[in-house]
């Protein structure tokens, strides 16, 4: 049975990645670029999903995306650096700077972190808002270009888009074997049952900042990722609109298992898309679907196939409750 | 009844001839005309909406009414206009898919942007496609950036024109103070023209409050500044005039108030009283003013333009109303000269033009001195103040000679705030 199982699993990853790799060649122009950012955000995602594993919910994830965009953009400025540099780089500086803000954030939890959080994202923002030198203030900096490798530019979409879908693929699977492996298993523990951890010598306050500064490192490759692409950066890209944005595909999307969020992400980027044709009304159509959608669905995207399996009578519905 | 063949035959021709006719003569008829696409990738939802949408309505009118009057005719063929929108919501990502949606997609011919960092975004695309490309904001323009034109606003430049107006008429007012939003696109670049502008006018500036956008409380703000006892308070480019005029208000301000813009002035008077609002000075005229009938407007029935936007759209006007539509006026007369619609053929035909017609007139091509290419066209701009509870233009004034004899002034304060020039 297992075997099966874990064969179906194969055979649909292997449908996903052909279509993911044909995809681009069948959409227009503008949703090839649609496409870009959404790889990048599926990152995003992503990556804040290992933030919430201890349950902790940060507003700083977009801002921390924004610190690696930031560093990959001075660096590509000042330095000419080639983006095989910078996107390493950038992770490590967004790394390092949770790093940083650790010591004072982890101190607080729950609704104290959250605010806490947001107020470093903030002061971070502002201070590249602040400084026309070097951060270029409110309206940022441009002429970010991605590589020209011998005739291949990637500043046509398709190019960058497989470069993109490679880069993030491979964060993906090592986010994946970090959720599954002795590390992620203690987040888990941490989110469930905090007070059992500790007692059998857990260092909780350890493993949420490791989980937060894992989280900031692939984010701040996404944000590299997006602006070698974008080419302008500015401070607004990385505000709490964007934070906002990040939490509602996460909690649309469910976050029980590491597929919520991207299936969040997914649907409700292309959902966002296809109500364009309705021009002012799109944000309030846009927010009664999300309304709908906490309301009917509480426990995420995710939750719809188990209860399918439910009724079906072929399955449990596993989603109530802590993973195993 | 009985056909015979020779019925049959007569009638078959009859009939073919008829169809032939009734489905070739509108091929005669319109064998030249052709429909020619405009771009508009502006916000049309959030913050910056005002900004975006009522430019759409503004050039939608225009586009029907040249339209019904039977199109225009650029060489030998007689175009439609046809209007396309992409709601970027001032997000780069959004813009760069909208320019690439337009330019490659659509196929259009010009694309109109607010400016900004919006603008930034697509720079790379508009060089590589040498696709015309229109901004509100002429401190877009670099050295590299030929296809980006600013045919109509020249923003912050000619709020020089305000101050000049003041000083002249309220010789008085000796000390002015300054608060706006500290951004580089619209706050910063604004209060360096002010600071020019007064410095001309000997006007001193006895503070600067440049504050962030996450200010929601104006009390303190205004309150630190009054206590300079300024005799002018400037807004310079706000997108709080509404709650600051409020606490000038509450707080029994009794000088002059300048602003660049005051957009839904009609608020700002029910939230205050007409008698405050009376008197400030701005730069931006409603449409209905008998001042654009004089000569020199470049600008088809102004008024008759007005009136069908407050119909259509009550509660939409505000100042990109007329000049978006006064850049399709302007590519029009573009493509007009070139012969025809081709980005390129219009840019060279435009620039070639040494006088170009400018919304209000006495325009010419000018930006190298700032920013390094003479892509803008500056000209004539009204001072506008508030009378009855209306506006009401002033005065015409010229924005050319002032920059002719105060220009390193200009450049000297706004690489005092850090901003670029060449």
């Amino acid at each position: 049975m297992k075997i099966i199982i874990r064969l179906r699993k194969i055979i649909a990853l292997i449908i996903l990645l052909a279509g993911l790799i044909v995809l681009p060649h069948y959409l227009e122009f503008h949703y090839q670029d649609l496409l870009i950012f959404l790889i990048v955000n599926v990152l995003v995602v992503a990556s804040y999903r290992i933030v919430t594993l201890t349950g902790e919910w940060s507003l700083i994830h977009a801002v921390m995306m924004g610190v690696g965009a930031y560093t990959a953009a001075l660096l590509f400025k000042n330095y000419n650096a080639a983006m095989w540099f910078t996107l390493p780089l950038a992770g490590g500086a967004a790394a390092l700077t949770a790093a940083l803000l650790s010591f004072p954030l982890f101190r607080m939890t729950q609704f104290y972190f959250l605010i806490g959080s947001f107020a470093a994202g903030e002061a971070i923002r502002l201070t590249w808002m602040q400084f026309i030198f070097p951060f270029g203030g409110s309206g940022g900096l441009s002429g970010i270009e991605p590589p020209i490798i011998g005739s291949i530019d990637f500043m046509d979409p398709i190019p960058y888009y497989y470069l993109a879908l490679g880069v993030v693929l491979i964060c993906l699977f090592i986010l994946y074997r970090i959720e599954n492996s002795k590390i992620g298993m203690t987040l888990h523990a941490i989110h469930w049952k905090a007070p059992l951890a500790e007692s059998v010598g857990v260092d909780t306050w350890r493993y949420r900042a490791l989980a937060f500064i894992i989280g900031s490192f692939f984010v701040g490759i996404a944000g590299a990722l997006k602006i070698h692409y974008l080419g302008t950066i500015t401070p607004n890209q990385f505000g709490i609109g964007f934070m906002v944005f990040i939490l509602i595909w996460v909690i649309v999307g469910g976050y029980k298992t590491i597929y919520g969020p991207l299936i969040g992400v997914v649907v409700l980027t292309i959902f966002d898309e296809s109500v364009r044709g309705f021009g002012e009304l799109r944000p309030a159509i846009y927010g009664g679907v999300l309304i709908i959608s906490i309301l009917f669905l509480p426990l995420g995207l995710e939750s719809i196939y188990p209860k399918i399996l439910t009724w079906c009578g072929i399955g449990s519905n596993s989603s109530d409750g802590p993973p195993p | 009844m009985k056909i015979t063949r020779r019925d049959f035959l007569k009638k078959t021709a009859t009939g073919v001839v008829l169809a032939g006719v009734a489905t070739g003569l509108p091929v005669n008829v319109f064998a030249n005309e052709k429909t020619v696409k405009i771009g508009m990738n502006i916000p049309m939802t959030g913050d910056y909406a005002p900004w975006g949408l009522p430019g759409l309505y503004g050039c939608e009118i225009i586009a029907d009414d040249i339209n019904a009057a039977g199109g225009v005719k650029i060489g030998n063929t007689n175009y439609k206009i046809e209007m396309v929108s992409f709601d970027h919501a001032y997000d780069t990502e959004k813009t760069i898919q909208g320019y690439k949606k337009l330019v490659l997609e659509d196929d259009v011919k010009m694309v109109m942007m607010l400016g900004g960092s919006t603008v930034s975004s697509i720079l790379p695309w508009a060089q590589r496609k040498k696709m015309l490309t229109t901004t509100l904001l002429p401190s877009d323009i670099t050295p590299k950036s030929e296809y980006v034109i600013a045919t109509c606003e020249s923003h912050p430049l000619y709020n020089v024109t305000g101050v000049e107006w003041l000083a002249e008429n309220f010789p008085e007012a000796k000390t002015a103070v300054i608060v706006t939003n500290n951004d580089v696109e619209w706050g910063l670049q604004s209060a360096s023209t002010y600071k020019a502008a007064f410095e001309v006018a000997g006007i001193k500036v006895v503070d600067v409050n440049l504050h962030g956008f996450d200010v929601t409380d104006f009390a303190p703000i205004v309150s630190s500044v009054l206590a300079k006892k300024p005799d002018i308070f400037c807004m310079a480019t706000s997108f709080y005039t509404t709650p600051l005029m409020e606490q000038l208000y509450h707080q029994g301000y009794k000088g002059k108030i300048i602003s660049c813009t005051l957009d839904y002035y009609n608020e700002i008077i029910a939230k205050t009283s007409k008698e405050f609002v009376n008197g400030t000075i701005f730069q931006f005229p409603d449409f209905d003013d008998p001042a654009l009938l004089q000569e020199g407007i470049h600008f088809p029935d102004p008024n008759g333009f007005d009136a069908k936007f407050r119909k259509n759209h009550p509660n939409d006007w505000s100042a990109v109303a007329w000049e978006y539509p006064a850049i399709l006026l302007n590519w029009i007369e573009g493509a007009k000269a070139a012969g025809s619609v081709e980005p390129t053929e219009v840019l060279k035909a435009l620039k070639s033009n040494k006088k170009p017609n400018f919304v209000f007139g006495g325009g010419r091509w000018w930006g190298s001195e700032l920013w390094g290419l003479d892509n803008a066209i500056v000209g004539r701009w009204p001072v506008v103040v508030i009378e009855d509870g209306k506006a009401r233009i002033k005065e015409f004034r010229s924005l050319t000679d002032w920059l002719d004899k105060n220009n390193d002034i200009l450049k000297k304060n706004m690489k005092a705030l850090g901003l670029r020039t060449v």
